[in-house]
């Protein structure tokens, strides 16, 4: 190992010895580095961020995949306000489908979450039953299942008949189509249900024995103790599957067979998009409504994380 | 097989934070070298910045006569022994040993006789197909060791290996790593901040604080001649007593109104009138008797029975506290008054920047 | 259990048996409910035909046939033997590009010291909140000219460059939890950061490995958009395409060969769910992501 070839006397160019020297220096350091990272670098700059400018500029264009783009300025994002009642109603649709399906989800999710906290025998085979939705829930079969659950001959129809109630044709009624799909989303409360059972272990058993010997009743406990420990796990989950949510598609897709209706009552956000990118090939419109996407949640995300400081427990 | 290492101005910066500030240190070949110092003192940063582990922000490292700076880990023939042992829980013993050997591509037949000396020299030949998992804490421990000396290395570094092991175990693996330094020869450094590992191991110790090397010397030196208040208060357990104490003559000093004499080489060059510290060690006081000269009275707290000797912490009448160590039991109870006495060869005097007096 | 049920049910929270007692019957309620529709879709496949609707909700059939299976296979023009041996090779492939992909990146971010690393995992970070629909188009238009299109290349190879930071983000938390001395012995012992990566990293962290391979594979497996966009001739297609086309082509009048085959394409996850589970639900509970 010769690194030291550099004797004292050769102080001439030393200088630009030593410059040379730090360069190497600072290669040998970060090569490696840069080595592991270059898969993701490539991933990155290529398959991520140079499309996502891409589709920034084309959502400035006509595109139509066949022509050269047309730069128009902020037409797209005009129409989209303004004459675009298709936009307009996937909006309502995907807004709809988050506000209802997000209580009620992460409120199961913690609900059971806190009966699967007592220290029950099975907790492992409860946990796996309730995770299993989760985990198929995206899948196509689940989505045609739901379709034949909710059918006018299906599964619920015929739970309803038994109870002497006719039920609608769920699926491909306008008034409850979207519902089902809501349905879908909160049976799949699994893995937010593990999150929290992951939180609520953190908390430690004997601040509820303090809190018992204090007299706390459980109400009081749940208020006090639990709901501000487990605070950041809430806003964790919240922020997640929300994000989740507002990028749901396959089961709009396959409920309403690609068009989602009937009369736009399915009409995911996701799926107007897809429509338009690879039905109608307006691929710029379909870059704005994207840029429109990305928006909505940097700015759910953004106030979400402002609103912490009002409800979220953090130590420290 | 022994090699040197020189620091020159050493520095290590992490960041704006300057961790090691300029050390010069010259280790001889062959010997045992121990770093101490209070945790955040960089002992263990200048033993990672000799293995290679950390790079060398300023100044030069030579090991053997060599720059080293830029050489890697593997290359500068050192071996190191981890405080957590870092043994690699998925391998055997056996492949932990061999792992470094293989990596450097020796032939299968010269890594497993390296390995089963190695594995015989420390006893653990038995455990060669298990995994460290299966091994008590002083086998890994030896396992550890073990993982250094197949490789032959020029010089040792250990990190504070004896820190994760039971009192008992430390004692034992403390006299093993001193076997192993007298029939090997080879150069080792040693990191504790145990003064005791440090005293009873060391050739030369190193004692270091906030990145700067205090004092160097053999065990008996730091003891005997502390270079400065922080060396004195360091090395030896009790720790020394301090007394506030100004200069009243060349060979006098005033400590809480006792008039105390000393050689006046034990003051040095120090102007009168100047606060100094005076320091005697609590196995160097005497309680009563006519030895020596008086140091004043002070009014006991608190009484230790150790047995062979016994540990009283006392109060003088200017409020300053002092612990004494006297050998054999004594009857003393809590809240008398007792004199002390001292011998004045064996106190000590700082100067107002804690340096010691002593010319 | 029962010598406490006697209490009355003012005092059930004073005796923990009872308490426990209600609060299984409430979860094996739940776990039934939870777990009716999957089970009324087996059901449902081992009904003969002419049973249609009239089994109702019932999750048992009048007669058990496997004819709907049979049947099913061939549904579509196509085998779905080749939809299934097609989605087998893309997951398998789409898997190992991401294992490997992704533990290289995060043994950069866990391990390795370089100029930007903190601004590179930021921005690793930042892209778990994008929304994949911002690349889409682009990325569509790349594939295109590379003549990707109807092929599974735009399918298997992103995955390869760890365009999904998720996986990532799940390796980097476990190598962090992996003592770095580990490392620095390696280095001591010689070895470069590949052979540190590759001896002694990857051996320790066959679990994540694990659970990055799993979660690849079933998100891989139950992927419908992609596929949906990409492939377009029947020979290419996956699972999820194949019970797509079936929908199309036969409606609702062969329900129950489109629910033997929904029954066979959840298969493979399920039996993952069955002998992984443990795995699955530490991953998710460690990062806290996604399903």
């Amino acid at each position: 190992m010769s690194v030291s070839e550099r004797s004292p006397a050769a102080a001439g160019n030393g200088e630009s010895n030593a410059l040379a020297r730090s360069y190497r220096e600072a290669f040998r350091r970060n090569a490696p580095g840069y080595l592991f990272l270059a898969p993701w670098l490539i991933g990155f700059f290529c398959l991520t961020l140079g499309p996502a400018l891409g589709s920034l500029y084309l959502s400035l264009t006509d595109f139509d995949l066949l022509q050269t783009p047309n730069f128009v300025g902020l037409q797209n994002y005009v129409r989209m306000a303004t004459a675009d009642p298709k936009f307009v109603s996937a909006m309502r649709v995907t807004f709809l489908y988050v506000v209802l399906s997000m209580p009620l989800k992460l409120g199961f999710a913690l609900a059971v979450a806190m009966m699967l906290n007592r220290g029950l025998k099975g907790l492992p085979i409860y946990r796996a039953v309730f995770y299993l939705p989760s985990l198929l829930g995206a899948s196509v079969a689940i989505a045609v299942l739901w379709r034949q659950l909710f059918a006018a001959d299906g599964m619920v129809n015929s739970m309803l008949a038994i109870i002497g109630i006719e039920g609608p044709s769920w699926i491909s009624n306008p008034r409850y189509s979207l519902y089902t799909l809501v349905v879908l989303s909160v049976w799949q409360f699994g893995s937010p249900m593990i999150i929290f059972l992951a939180g609520l272990r953190q908390i430690p058993t004997d601040m509820y024995e303090a809190a018992s010997l204090d007299g706390a009743s459980a109400s009081r406990q749940f208020w006090k103790i639990t709901l501000p420990l487990l605070s950041p796990v809430i806003f964790f989950n919240f922020v997640i599957q929300t994000i989740e949510a507002f990028k749901a598609f396959t089961p709009a897709f396959i409920v309403s067979g690609g068009t989602g209706g009937p009369i736009n009552s399915t009409l995911f956000y996701t799926l107007y998009l897809y429509q338009e990118a690879f039905g109608n090939f307006r691929m710029g419109y379909a870059s704005a409504l994207a840029w429109v996407l990305v928006i909505i949640i940097a700015i759910f995300t953004a106030f979400s994380f402002l609103s912490t400081r009002y409800w979220v427990h953090y130590d420290e | 097989m022994s090699t040197s290492i020189q620091l020159r101005k050493v520095v290590k910066r992490f960041e704006a934070l300057e961790v090691i500030k300029g050390v010069d240190l010259d280790i001889e070949p062959g010997k045992f070298t121990v770093f101490v110092g209070p945790s955040g003192c960089g002992k263990s940063t200048l033993l990672r910045m000799i293995a290679g582990l950390e790079s060398i922000t300023g100044g030069d490292l030579h090991i053997g006569g060599q720059k080293m700076n830029d050489v890697a880990a593997a290359k500068r023939g050192i071996a190191m022994v981890f405080q957590s042992y870092a043994l690699y829980p998925h391998m055997t013993v056996y492949k932990n040993l061999a792992f470094g050997l293989e990596t450097a591509g020796v032939r299968r037949d010269e890594i497993d006789r390296r390995v089963r000396e190695a594995a015989e020299t420390l006893r653990i030949t038995e455990y060669l197909p298990r995994r460290p998992k299966a091994l008590s804490g002083g086998q890994r421990q030896r396992v550890a060791i073990g993982r250094s000396i197949v490789r032959d290395p020029n010089i040792f570094l250990f990190d504070e290996p004896l820190s994760n092991l039971d009192a008992e175990l430390r004692v034992q693996m403390r006299v093993e790593i001193s076997k192993l330094h007298e029939r090997l020869g080879n150069t080792m450094i040693y990191v504790t901040h145990d003064q005791v590992e440090a005293m009873t191991m060391a050739d030369t110790i190193v004692v270091l604080r906030g990145g700067e090397v205090m004092q160097v010397g053999s065990p008996l030196e730091l003891y005997n001649r502390p270079a400065n208040r922080f060396v004195a208060g360091f090395i030896g357990s009790p720790k020394m007593n301090f007394l506030e104490a100004a200069r009243v003559a060349t060979d006098a000093i005033d400590v809480a109104g006792q008039a105390i004499q000393l050689e006046p080489y034990q003051l040095g060059r120090c102007p009168a009138e100047t606060p100094i510290t005076f320091g005697i060690r609590p196995e160097h006081i005497v309680l009563g008797g006519e030895v020596g000269q008086a140091l004043g009275e002070a009014r006991v707290d608190l009484v230790e029975h150790l047995g062979g000797s016994t540990s009283v912490y006392a109060t003088m009448p200017s409020g300053a506290s002092l612990t004494v160590l006297a050998p054999g039991q004594l009857s003393i109870r809590h809240g008398e008054t007792v004199p002390l006495r001292f011998d004045a060869a064996n106190c000590h005097a700082f100067g107002p920047d804690d340096q010691t007096l002593r010319n | 259990m029962s010598n406490e049920a006697h209490a009355l049910p003012g005092q059930a929270s004073d005796h923990p048996y009872l308490r426990s007692a209600i609060l299984h019957c409430l979860l094996i309620a739940a776990s039934f409910v939870m777990l009716y529709p999957i089970l009324w879709m087996l059901a449902g496949s081992l009904r003969p035909a002419e049973d249609l609707f009239g089994g109702g909700a019932s999750l048992i059939p009048s007669q058990v046939t496997i004819r709907a299976y049979t049947q099913g296979w061939f549904g579509v023009q196509m085998s779905f033997g080749r939809f299934f041996l097609n989605s087998l090779l893309i997951a398998t492939l789409a898997t190992l590009g991401n294992v490997f992909a992704a533990s290289l990146a995060a043994y950069a971010f866990a391990r390795l010291n370089f100029v930007g690393r903190k601004f590179w995992f930021a921005l690793m970070l930042g892209t778990l909140m994008l929304p994949y629909h911002v690349t889409l188009i682009p990325q569509y238009v790349l594939f295109q000219n590379l003549g990707w299109v109807n092929t599974w290349l735009p399918l298997i190879v992103p995955k390869y460059f760890a365009v999904d930071a998720f996986f990532i983000f799940l390796m980097v938390q476990f190598f962090r939890g992996i003592p770095r001395e580990l490392d620095e012995a390696a280095q001591m012992d010689g070895c470069s950061p590949w052979r540190i990566y590759y001896k002694v990293m990857l051996p320790l962290s066959l679990p994540v490995l694990a659970t990055a391979a799993i979660f690849s594979f079933i998100w891989t497996w139950e992927d419908f958009f992609g596929p949906l966009i990409y492939v377009s001739d029947m020979n290419l297609y996956t699972v999820q395409l194949g019970l797509r086309s079936f929908i199309d082509s036969s409606g609702t009048s062969s329900w129950n060969e489109l629910f033997a085959m929904s029954v066979l394409s959840l298969i493979p996850i399920f039996l993952i769910f069955l002998f992984f589970q443990r795995l699955l639900i530490e991953g998710i509970a460690t990062t806290g992501m996604k399903r």
